[in-house]
């Protein structure tokens, strides 16, 4: 009875959280109207390493305080009924048919261990929390792989129909088309890098349940390892009543890998009260009620493992840091972190790798990283002109970050926010070293007053032919690094313009102009 | 004959039928009819009504049952008051007009330089044309069919959006306004949007571009917007002190003339813009507004 309400619970959370991954979308105005990063809000371990990391609450800490108090009393009712990577790790299982007494390896520490060993470079400002937080890796892994892939698919198939021109069929695809791009489609091919090894890691990670259900969430998740130690005294426990004979008909259902028949065989920390217990009783002799008092096995890590675990993180920072490309002395060119960007070590601490502000950037031109920032960095966003330009007066990426590692910038502050600045390489700009007339440069840059100015110029062909043009040229005050100049140029392979993260608003050190206008943000 | 030959071979008659359409106002000598009307007054809307109604009423230029195009420009993510965009509500009275007139269907769309999302939700265009009657649609890339152009001098062939190809008129509705190349952008610069590709090559050969991609696409109606005129730092703009209020709307069938005109908005001539220059000496319109018979109106 419980298990039906348990799975619509999952169905209509899961169905929750795509519609807003949907919705993560540029639609025409500055807002989006949906509260799309509500997952992130609520999840109190991207809260919790914020706070140690960046010292700072995320936007919506209350919602993740919530939840932590739902579990103070329920236990992991959120790991069972509401975690949408859990739900789909619930179907993966059912991949594989499950007979007899079900293997469990008992690895439940492994979790606990990583959570501390995420805490422990949390301290000191190292956030890998969010490559394995379940619900950032979620939105990462679809947002940039299975999403991408799922549009090419139906893009390509649909293409496929359009070109062939079979009349009936082509007729009929078109409203269907038409459809599916105003509900399940983005509005343009998104394209990732790194996207097919985002998704095979997502699929390596589902497949796991094929060793042993929901796999993740009984050795990895370090959300649910969080929620655990939160939902220690939970009131909400498992009872056996009379009539138990000990068959072990819940241990084989059991999601948690928990030898539940055993005497103390329960725990709660493990327990996601999934209710399949309960269900699977032939005696009727298992039921969850709110009773005071122990609640099962204690969880023993093992003290000199937890301090292990919490060193090897702190030690690891150390270790990630000491490259060159995180010296704050020299910063990368090709690193144009988005709009609102915090100065780069406070970004790193703060950035979670959640993907959202590469889901909903206008233009597809947020890709992930892979070690241009490190290794600490990975699939944190940087700004690819070429692939598509920062647009003018958008400020979605901000408005979507759950930390705030992006600032939420109002339209004014965007406007002025210096990316980089775009620089002019004479070699091949038209204009400069070919003769040829080309203003699109000019033509497309936001500013009010255009940062890029023409010098006219009277230069001569291979004839000697005298030819006017208009060279263009960058006024370093003005240009604000939004790389629609690079994006448009018609020297489309290597543009003749290109951005650099010089001058970048956010950094105390990478600037150029001794008189600065658009100047450090503090 | 395959697909596209067959479009190709409509494309350029209906681009004959479209000229066709253009001259035979003159071939039939009507006498009240002026070249261009002005029509200067507060409300957009009423501007253009009494614009059109001047040159001879929409029923002119617009027959039953046909498919129209109307197209501004809706190429930047800015709002109506910086005048980077043609004003909604000159776009919408002409949707009203044309389905007035009982056209079958009415198509506004535009290939945006910036996300068209945004520039069709910040234009206020998508809204004011959708409520008018239009269908609004984004540009769908897949749409695009080359098109020759036999008189191109820049340009021999280009891949244009079939809509206009299909489309039984063409009614074009630019916004006039400041540009770092043409000096100006009105009615020819605006059908650069329905070009596909890599159009930004163009401007390598600007007015011979534009004039040869005239020669093939040729509206039955021009109506430019100059409700509001962007004098600088066009054609985007950004800055209210940049936007001039002139509350005026310049209609006619011959685009060399309306460009020839709207020059005089900015206190240039039609002599003074390549496009124009170009396109009268080509014999596709007339520059010289000593020639053409204007009526200015209050509406």
């Amino acid at each position: 009875m419980l298990i039906r309400f348990r799975r619509l619970s999952q169905g209509l959370f899961l169905l929750l959280f795509l519609a807003l991954f949907l919705q993560t979308e540029q639609k025409g105005a500055d807002h989006l109207g949906y509260p799309v990063k509500v997952f992130l809000d609520g999840d109190p371990l991207l809260a919790l390493a914020t706070l140690l990391s960046g010292h700072a609450l995320a936007a919506g800490f209350v919602l993740a305080l919530a939840l932590v108090a739902v579990t103070a009393l329920l236990g992991r009712v959120f790991c069972g009924w509401a975690c949408p990577l859990g739900t789909l790790h619930n179907l993966a299982g059912t991949l594989r048919r499950w007979r007899g007494p079900q293997r469990v390896r008992g690895w439940f520490r492994a979790k606990y261990l990583l959570l501390v060993f995420l805490l422990g470079g949390s301290a000191v400002g190292l956030q890998l929390t969010g490559v394995f937080d379940p619900l950032s890796l979620l939105v990462r892994h679809l947002a940039l792989g299975p999403y991408p892939a799922f549009n090419y698919a139906v893009n390509a198939t649909m293409d496929a129909v359009y070109r062939a021109d079979l009349r009936p069929l082509t007729a009929l695809a078109d409203p269907v088309y038409g459809l599916l791009r105003k509900t399940l489609l983005a509005f343009s091919q998104p394209r990732f890098s790194q996207g097919a090894l985002l998704t095979a890691l997502l699929l390596a990670i589902l497949a796991l349940n094929l060793s042993e259900r929901r796999f993740w969430c009984r050795y990895l998740c370090p959300l649910g390892a969080l929620l655990g130690l939160m939902g220690r005294w939970s009131l909400l426990k498992r009872e056996t009543a009379e009539g138990c004979n000990a068959c072990g008909a819940c241990d084989r259902a059991c999601q948690g890998g928990l030898r539940a028949a055993e005497e103390n065989g329960w725990t709660g920390t493990e327990c996601l009260y999934c209710m399949a217990c309960d269900d699977a009783c032939p005696k009727r002799a298992v039921h969850f009620g709110f009773t005071p008092g122990p609640r099962g096995q204690a969880l023993d890590l093992g003290r000199r493992r937890v301090l292990l675990a919490g060193g090897a993180g702190v030690a690891s920072a150390a270790m990630l840091r000491a490259t060159p490309v995180l010296d704050p002395a020299r910063a990368d060119p090709d690193l144009l972190r988005p709009p609102g960007a915090r100065e780069e070590p406070e970004f790193l601490a703060r950035c979670v790798k959640c993907g959202e502000c590469m889901k909903v950037c206008t233009t597809n031109g947020l890709q992930p990283t892979f070690l241009e920032a490190g290794l600490e960095g990975i699939w944190s966003p940087r700004l690819v002109p070429t692939r598509g330009y920062c647009e003018y007066h958008c400020t979605l990426c901000g408005q979507v970050c759950p930390t705030g590692a992006i600032r939420a910038l109002d339209p004014v502050r965007k406007a002025q926010w210096r990316i980089g600045t775009a620089m002019f390489d004479r070699g091949r700009c038209l204009p400069h070293a070919h003769a040829t007339p080309c203003i699109v440069c000019e033509e497309v840059c936001p500013t009010p007053t255009k940062a890029i100015w023409f010098e006219d110029v009277a230069v001569r062909d291979r004839n000697g032919k005298e030819v006017r043009v208009k060279q263009p040229h960058v006024d370093l005050e003005l240009c604000i690094g939004c790389g629609i100049c690079e994006a448009k140029c018609p020297v489309g392979d290597r543009p003749a313009v290109r951005v650099t993260s010089i001058g970048e608003t956010r950094s105390r050190h990478n600037r150029l102009l001794l008189d600065d206008t658009a100047g450090y943000p503090g | 004959m395959d697909r596209r030959e067959f479009l190709q071979n409509s494309a350029g008659t209906l681009a004959g039928l479209a000229g066709a359409a253009a001259l035979s106002p003159l071939l039939a000598a009507a006498p009240a009819a002026p070249d261009l009307a002005v029509a200067r007054g507060a409300a957009p809307g009423r501007a253009v009504r009494a614009a059109v109604e001047a040159l001879g009423g929409i029923r002119r230029f617009i027959a039953r049952n046909d498919v129209v195009v109307v197209k501004p420009n809706i190429g930047w993510d800015r709002m109506p008051e910086y005048a980077a965009t043609t004003n909604p509500e000159v776009v919408a009275a002409l949707v009203k007009l044309c389905l007035e007139a009982g056209a079958a269907k009415v198509k506004v769309f535009d290939r945006p330089v910036n996300d068209p999302r945004r520039t069709y939700a910040q234009s206020g265009i998508e809204a004011a044309a959708r409520a008018a009657g239009a269908e609004v649609g984004f540009v769908d890339e897949r749409r695009f069919r080359e098109v020759k152009i036999p008189r191109g001098v820049a340009i021999q062939a280009w891949p244009i959006y079939l809509d206009v190809l299909e489309a039984d008129k063409l009614v074009n509705v630019p916004i006039a306004k400041h540009h770092g190349l043409g000096r100006l952008t009105l009615a020819h610069k605006n059908w650069m949007g329905i070009m596909g590709e890599n159009r930004g090559r163009i401007h390598q050969r600007l007015d011979e571009a534009l004039v040869d991609l005239s020669t093939v696409v040729r509206p039955c109606l021009t109506v430019l917007d100059a409700v509001r005129i962007l004098t600088r730092n066009g054609p985007q703009g950004g800055d209210l002190a940049d936007v001039k209020r002139l509350d005026t709307v310049v209609a006619g069938t011959d685009q060399v003339a309306v460009d020839a005109f709207g020059a005089t908005l900015f206190g240039l001539t039609g002599a003074d813009l390549g496009s124009v220059r170009e396109a009268a000496r080509r014999g596709l319109g007339v520059m010289d507004l000593g020639r053409l018979a204007i009526r200015r109106l209050e509406a």
